[in-house]
């Protein structure tokens, strides 16, 4: 989709404020705000899901994102500070993202309702020692919503995280600390093989032994 | 006794059967010689049919994503050639790596969908009207890899059609999600291989900062490009772990400082345990120009190798310029990434377990593509009587044999070093040693000697590996000089032989497609089975089984 900026992009310059340090536009429906230590896209503040009759409350959210967060999980090589984040039903939930490394982090997170986040997506992006705040609404219903780093490799290495609204409905897989990978290695070695077959061989004679004294 | 041949009739039955249904084309030779002597020779017999075509599904030739891309472009006064190939690069991020990522308007920059600070360009050090302050901001991306969610692999860039081998790459800074959307795992455009060609210009203050975006530590070496080997903080500046410094850890960025009295065609690679990090696919071409008035460069190329705002220099002499980057791929290595999502695992097993000295290359790529995905966007355009400068990397560990079909090359610098004229070679087929780079001279004049006039002429390795995908042909880097009048209005080369329908089959690099099938039906076809050799087998098996059961049974009776 992002390939075919050309036939689909109408840039608006929605704040003519500081257009040196910060760039609006508008990209694809999305509502993006950047400068050259991040960008912030689809921030909603006023706008309501349908379900919602009014804010319901203010959650904030301060996340710190960096190698560091990974220590303590073996395996990994990123992480976020905190991976579960809780909100309740039409809540205005406000993220404060520190980036910790230096090099970019994002959190982003998908699956809200596309008629007010184009692509069902929030996302904050920070430059490397930068942190960036931004804030959306969530829908009324009890759902998790999945919250990651989309740089190459830095889910699938620790940066992975969800968004309970309402209680949520279950964990997603392979969120560090709370849930397990979907896809494990047995991280058995060829020792533990032959450990296992001489205990059954060991077991089997031992059987035959006492069943012929009985 | 008589108990023993109880079943002796059932016995010599099943004894009959089996000598019966030995199939006769398995008698020893001198026997059917003499049983044709009495009997003559057997009644014919058909060889098995063919098997029937299996349906398969073709891919699109030229998948039109981004048409608009070919054009000739006028972008924030960059004047951008025309790139009528099937998929030519994004003429925005050719504009902002030209001016600057920090210079060009928001509208330009959006449509690049880079980040602004990917290329800075600063002053103008020796008032020439072009920048030669310039800050350059690399990251480094995985393709193809590991999840710990599913066994696709995830941020997909296919090298041919089904071939997705684990790839490492130095990309610029993007904005915004790495794939194309969150539907999709293909990385987005941009994020590919191979790594950049960057382009400074002699005399040039440049700074290349590296932030190691990737879970395992990295270096950028600056290959045989003038660089000191501490940078003016007594910092190491040579990239090389075990002379210069510590290596980038993951999440940790460090800044190169280079100023530049060489020119000429250079190399830039990852230096941590380069056996692995090179082959991976941290390395590129690093291209120092002659400093001319107003030379503003394409910084960075990513992509199709199609210079799309050549040098003024390059400009004075030549029509066209392309960047041409060989690697190759050793399917055992480059699948260590996709077995594992454990970063120890990974390490462990890419840097312990594989062992390079028995390393042997599956996949062979141009500019980061096969064929026949080259034909898509690494074609080397021309109209009679051009001249083309070609900067070849072989990013391989072998060397290469680069051939070109219809047409000589001149080798006027190697290794970015000008060869004097009289010492100028002209061959068809140039040898290029691993790193090695060969700037290359291709003259179109239909004279018999530099050109055999207008086709589509093929160039590749001219061994035989590197024009096959793990054996299957054709594959490989094969790519192909085209002369404009034989494109199609997509920019796809009107060929005149086969039909490349079992090229763009995933099934026909998978060994699952006679070669032949779409010119010659039937006639190369897969033979099918034959069936009555399968049921003397079987009543073999049937006959062999009754006679050895009755054998024991009387055994045991006596």
């Amino acid at each position: 989709m992002l390939r075919r900026f050309a036939a689909v992009i109408v840039s608006l310059l929605l704040a003519a404020a500081d257009l040196s340090a910060q760039d609006h536009h508008e990209h694809h429906g999305h509502r993006m705000s950047s400068d050259v230590s991040g960008m912030t896209m689809n921030e909603n503040t006023d706008r309501l899901p349908s379900e919602c009759a009014e804010i319901s409350g203010h959650v904030n959210l301060t996340v710190h994102a960096g190698r560091r967060h990974a220590e303590g999980r073996p395996g990994a090589m990123f992480g976020f500070s905190d991976h579960v984040f809780e909100a309740g039903p039409c809540s205005l939930v406000t993220v404060t993202l520190v980036n910790d490394d230096e090099i970019r982090h994002q959190w982003m997170i998908h699956g809200l309702p596309r008629y007010l986040y184009p692509g069902g997506m929030f996302h904050l992006e920070t430059a490397g020692g930068t942190r960036r705040s931004g804030s959306f609404i969530v829908p009324g219903d009890a759902r998790t919503y999945l919250v990651h780093c989309d740089m190459p490799q830095h889910m699938e290495k620790g940066m992975k995280a969800q968004l309970l609204v309402g209680g949520g409905s279950g964990d997603l897989w392979a969120v560090p600390g709370t849930s397990d990978a979907f896809r494990r290695e047995d991280y058995l070695g060829t020792g533990d093989a032959w450990a296992a077959l001489g205990i059954f061989i060991a077991t089997f004679l031992a059987g035959l032994i006492l069943l012929r004294r009985a | 006794m008589s108990r023993f041949f109880k079943h002796r009739w059932l016995l010599l039955a099943a004894l009959v059967g089996l000598v019966a249904s030995f199939p006769p084309q398995w008698y020893p030779d001198a026997w059917r010689i003499e049983l044709s002597q009495w009997l003559g020779a057997p009644a014919y017999r058909a060889l098995p049919e063919s098997e029937p075509a299996a349906p398969r599904s073709v891919r699109a030739y030229c998948p039109e994503e981004t048409p608009d891309y070919r054009a000739e472009y006028n972008i924030a006064g960059v004047r951008i050639s025309a790139s009528p190939v099937c998929q030519a690069d994004n003429p925005w991020a050719v504009a902002a790596f030209v001016r600057g990522t920090n210079q060009v308007g928001p509208e330009v920059l959006m449509k690049s969908g880079l980040a602004p600070d990917t290329v800075e360009k600063g002053a103008d050090l020796d008032g020439d009207g072009d920048p030669d302050e310039i800050h350059i901001r690399l990251e480094v991306a995985e393709l193809n890899g590991a999840s710990p969610e599913s066994s696709e692999p995830v941020m997909q860039f296919e090298m041919a059609p089904g071939i997705k081998p684990g790839l490492w790459v130095f990309t610029p800074r993007y904005v915004g999600m790495a794939t194309e959307n969150f539907e999709s795992l293909r990385a987005r455009e941009g994020i590919r291989a191979p790594s950049p060609a960057i382009r400074v210009e002699q005399g040039d203050r440049v700074l290349i900062t590296l932030e190691n975006t990737h879970y395992m530590p990295h270096t950028l070496h600056l290959h045989g490009s003038d660089h000191a080997f501490r940078d003016v903080s007594g910092e190491g500046n040579d990239g090389v772990p075990i002379a210069s410094e510590l290596p980038i850890m993951p999440g940790q960025s460090r800044t190169y400082e280079l100023q530049l009295r060489n020119t000429g065609t250079k190399f830039y690679h990852c230096h941590v345990q380069p056996q692995v990090h090179v082959m991976m696919g941290l390395q590129g071409l690093f291209i120092i120009e002659e400093n001319r008035p107003d030379n503003w460069l394409q910084t960075l190329n990513i992509g199709a190798g199609h210079v799309r705002a050549s040098s003024v220099g390059v400009r004075a002499q030549y029509d066209r310029e392309y960047d041409l980057h060989y690697t190759d791929v050793d399917a055992e290595l480059n699948s260590m990434i996709q077995a594992s999502n454990d970063v120890r695992t990974v390490t462990e097993s890419m840097h312990r377990r594989y062992d390079v000295t028995e390393a042997t290359s599956d996949y062979f790529a141009l500019n980061g593509l096969s064929f026949p995905f080259t034909f898509r966007e690494s074609l080397v355009l021309t109209k009679p009587g051009e001249r083309i400068k070609l900067r070849v990397v072989n990013g391989g560990r072998d060397g290469m044999g680069l051939h070109t079909h219809g047409h000589t090359m001149t080798v006027t610098h190697r290794d970015g070093i000008a060869s004097p004229p009289a010492a100028r070679v002209t061959r068809d087929v140039v040898w290029i040693a691993p790193a090695q780079r060969l700037d290359l001279e291709l003259d179109t004049r239909n004279d018999g000697i530099g050109a055999f006039g207008p086709g589509i002429w093929l160039f590749h390795d001219h061994g035989s590996r590197a024009i096959t995908s793990d054996g299957i042909g054709p594959g490989g880097h094969i790519s192909a000089i085209v002369y404009e009048q034989e494109l199609g209005p997509d920019g796809w080369p009107r060929t005149s032989g086969v039909s490349w329908d079992p090229f763009f089959t995933e099934a026909y690099y998978q060994r699952r497609l006679p070669v032949w099938e779409a010119y010659a039906p039937g006639w190369f076809g897969e033979a099918g089975s034959d069936g009555r050799l399968l049921l003397r087998i079987i009543l073999m098996a049937f006959f062999l089984g009754l006679f050895l059961a009755l054998l024991m049974d009387s055994a045991r009776r006596a």
